[in-house]
């Protein structure tokens, strides 16, 4: 069986040359086109060279990379004349995701991202590889990490047997996707795009037929706008319910085309999810991998009971929160009461932690509402200097609104202690629940704006790996100092004592 | 050259126990920031002030208004390289506390940090340039994590600094679960 493990060595399939020369031509002509204009002999001995180029370098890249795996080490090659060489510890190998476009499925072929706990993305991307030797990459690295770890262990110890099958833990259909488009936040950027897009239609469509929609449309309008103030108030309330409509169909549409049968799924310890539709995603992580995980209930998921869960690993890095392509989306919409049996599925010893959750400072509230009242105010009296009349005073009707807005926000805040588990909980209109194993624990800061020192209060946060959004990690503010700084303590030396595993 | 200091000072036992007591950064650190904030502040004051004559010989308006305004910034500026390194200072302690290093910093906002030892992936040891000529070191502490990823400790005398990253790592290695 070792000599087994030994020998590993691949190529990338030769139609990464094909890949690469379309791409290399597809980059060229825009560029030099749009600076030449129509002036084509000063254009095409240009193109050429660049064409030449591209397609020489996408030669370079495919005959000269090469990979293999060498003791506990996957080792890529490339290049002729400037050798890189990358050496990547197979321990560190978080996770090898395998995407497929529309075009390369044509081909069968795959691209495969090698991950680390470096946290910037993928270490090493094999693009493109055929789908069995990707999966025979893939059997291979993990064969072997799980090899390194063995060796690592008491062999008193007795290692459960790894299932070879998949346990599916939970599948989207079709109607769940459209639930997920209809309540999606997105709805505003979605209703964005669709304004936009009209403005293209202005470009794209032929001048008659824009022409001709748009004249129908104003005769309506000036028809309708004659019979009264009323009549056009209903044809803007129609434009705009039909932008909603688009952006919905948008949005709905785009659900579908990026989780196009998800499935979520475990083998031992590997969590396993499959989806899109055009291009096909399918990544494992192992459930240990998982720094912290999330629980989002954004304002119309929590209406009808629902929620996302996302995990922060340590081979990750977000540029945004909404990451467009759901890669640390771990199931994208699923029902809240749902959550509590996946719990256990996701963190195996979780069911016997449960610790209460504890609430914050009612200073709270108070802060809130001097923030909100101030900010009344100022718009108020702005407004009434500018108009001089009593009306112009219609900001501070918003108060009650405002503290009713910040008691809901007390009622959300809050954390939980337990033995292994620390939980922080924020949020009003929706509600996002974030659950840190305590020994994926980095780092703890307790931290006092001059505001937070003149109540006594402060900010608590905890540091792990693999957070890389400004939304910050695990956190809770309007904490009582003194109360903050023990819990930091405790979740320090807790964290201490516990040994971190990438 | 640090590591021969080192060996010295093994003999003069200055450990820090781990059920510890808050320490202050090294008093020298006050001059270090202040002459480095001098030299901040004056540098970027010379480049204002060579704009503002260049402006001046264009275009003569306001000049004197200028000046003055430069005048005054200069004088905050001055005040202010002389105010902040000791509150800066007084601000600062560290301890290391039952296997986690903890830091407290902050004059406006107050800020704690634990860094659990068995967390800290590498230590490093650095001096700059003004920093040698004070005799002074900072360490940065390295962990896993992302916001908090690297924790500085500045201002520490350089051979203390040493013992005390040995100490960090040696706590850190002690061996958990």
């Amino acid at each position: 069986m070792q000599s087994e493990l030994l020998d590993f060595k691949g190529r990338l399939h030769p139609l990464t040359l094909l890949f690469g020369i379309l791409k290399g031509l597809r980059g060229i002509p825009l560029i030099p086109l749009v600076f030449f204009g129509g002036r084509w002999t000063w254009v095409l001995p240009i193109l050429f060279m660049f064409t030449v180029i591209s397609i020489l370098s996408a030669f370079i890249r495919y005959f000269s990379f090469s990979y293999h795996i060498q003791g506990n080490e996957l080792i890529t090659q490339q290049g002729i004349i400037e050798r890189k060489q990358r050496i990547i510890p197979l321990e560190r190998v978080q996770e090898i995701s395998i995407e497929q476009s529309v075009f390369q499925r044509l081909f069968d072929v795959v691209e495969a991202k090698i991950e680390t706990g470096g946290g910037q993305g993928a270490e090493a991307t094999l693009s493109v590889l055929s789908r069995s030797e990707a999966d025979r990459l893939r059997r291979a690295v993990f064969d072997r990490v799980e090899a390194i770890k063995a060796r690592g262990v008491d062999p008193e110890l007795v290692q459960p047997p790894i299932p070879r099958e998949r346990m599916v833990i939970h599948r989207l259909g079709i109607n769940d996707l459209v639930i997920a488009g209809l309540t999606t936040n997105h709805l505003v950027s979605a209703m964005v795009l669709a304004g936009a897009l009209w403005n293209f239609a202005d470009d794209i469509l032929p001048d008659t037929i824009y022409q001709r929609a748009a004249d129908i449309i104003y005769s309506l309008t000036r028809q309708l706008a004659a019979q009264g103030a009323m009549q056009a108030i209903i044809i803007a309330a129609v434009g705009v319910f039909s932008i909603l409509v688009i952006g919905l169909l948008f949005s709905i549409l785009g659900s579908i085309l990026l989780f196009y049968g998800f499935t979520f799924s475990r083998r031992g310890e590997d969590l396993h999810r499959a989806y899109g539709l055009f291009t096909q995603r399918a990544s494992s992580l192992p459930r240990h991998r998982i720094q912290v995980l999330k629980i989002e209930e954004k304002m119309m998921r929590r209406l009808f009971g629902l929620a996302t869960l996302r995990a922060d690993t340590s081979g990750r890095t977000r540029e945004n929160e909404d990451d467009n392509e759901g890669r640390d989306v771990l199931i994208p919409i699923v029902k809240r009461a749902a959550i509590d049996q996946l719990l256990p599925v996701i963190f195996p010893d979780y069911i016997s932690d449960r610790a209460e959750w504890k609430r914050v400072s009612k200073l709270a509230i108070r802060r809130g509402m001097v923030k909100g009242g101030i900010f009344c105010l100022l718009v108020a009296s702005a407004l009434f200097t500018y108009q001089r009349e009593f009306i112009a005073l219609w900001p501070l009707l918003f108060l009650p609104i405002i503290y009713l807005v910040n008691l809901i926000r007390y009622r959300n805040l809050g954390y939980a202690m337990g033995d292994l588990y620390f939980r922080t909980r924020h949020g009003w209109l929706g509600r996002s629940t974030q659950i840190v194993p305590i020994n994926k624990i980095q780092a703890v800061e307790v931290s006092q704006t001059p505001f937070d020192r003149r109540l006594g209060l402060a900010t608590m946060s905890v540091d792990t790996a693999g957070q890389a959004f400004t939304g910050g990690g695990p956190h809770v503010t309007n904490l009582p100092i003194a109360e903050a700084q023990t819990i930091a303590a405790t979740l320090a030396q807790r964290a201490g004592t516990t040994n971190y595993k990438w | 050259m640090i590591e021969e200091a080192r060996e010295e000072q093994i003999t003069n036992g200055q450990s820090f126990s781990a059920g510890g007591e808050f320490r202050s950064l090294d008093p020298r650190v006050v001059k270090l920031w202040l002459v480095t904030d001098l030299i901040g502040y004056g540098f970027l004051l010379s480049i204002m002030l060579i704009s503002l004559l260049v402006w001046m010989l264009v275009q003569p308006l306001l000049s004197l208004w200028l000046i003055a305004g430069w005048v005054v910034l200069a004088g905050i500026c001055l005040w202010f390289s002389f105010w902040r390194p000791s509150r800066a200072y007084r601000a600062w302690s560290y301890r290391i506390d039952k296997q986690v290093l903890e830091t407290r910093s902050g004059i406006v906002f107050h800020r704690t940090r634990l860094l659990p030892l068995s967390r800290l992936q590498h230590v490093d040891l650095e001096r700059g340039p003004l920093e040698r000529m004070y005799g002074l070191s900072s360490l940065v502490l390295h962990t896993a994590g992302t916001h908090s990823a690297n924790l500085r400790i500045p201002g520490l005398d350089a051979h203390e600094a040493v013992l005390l990253r040995d100490r960090l790592v040696e706590i850190g290695g002690e061996d958990a679960v």
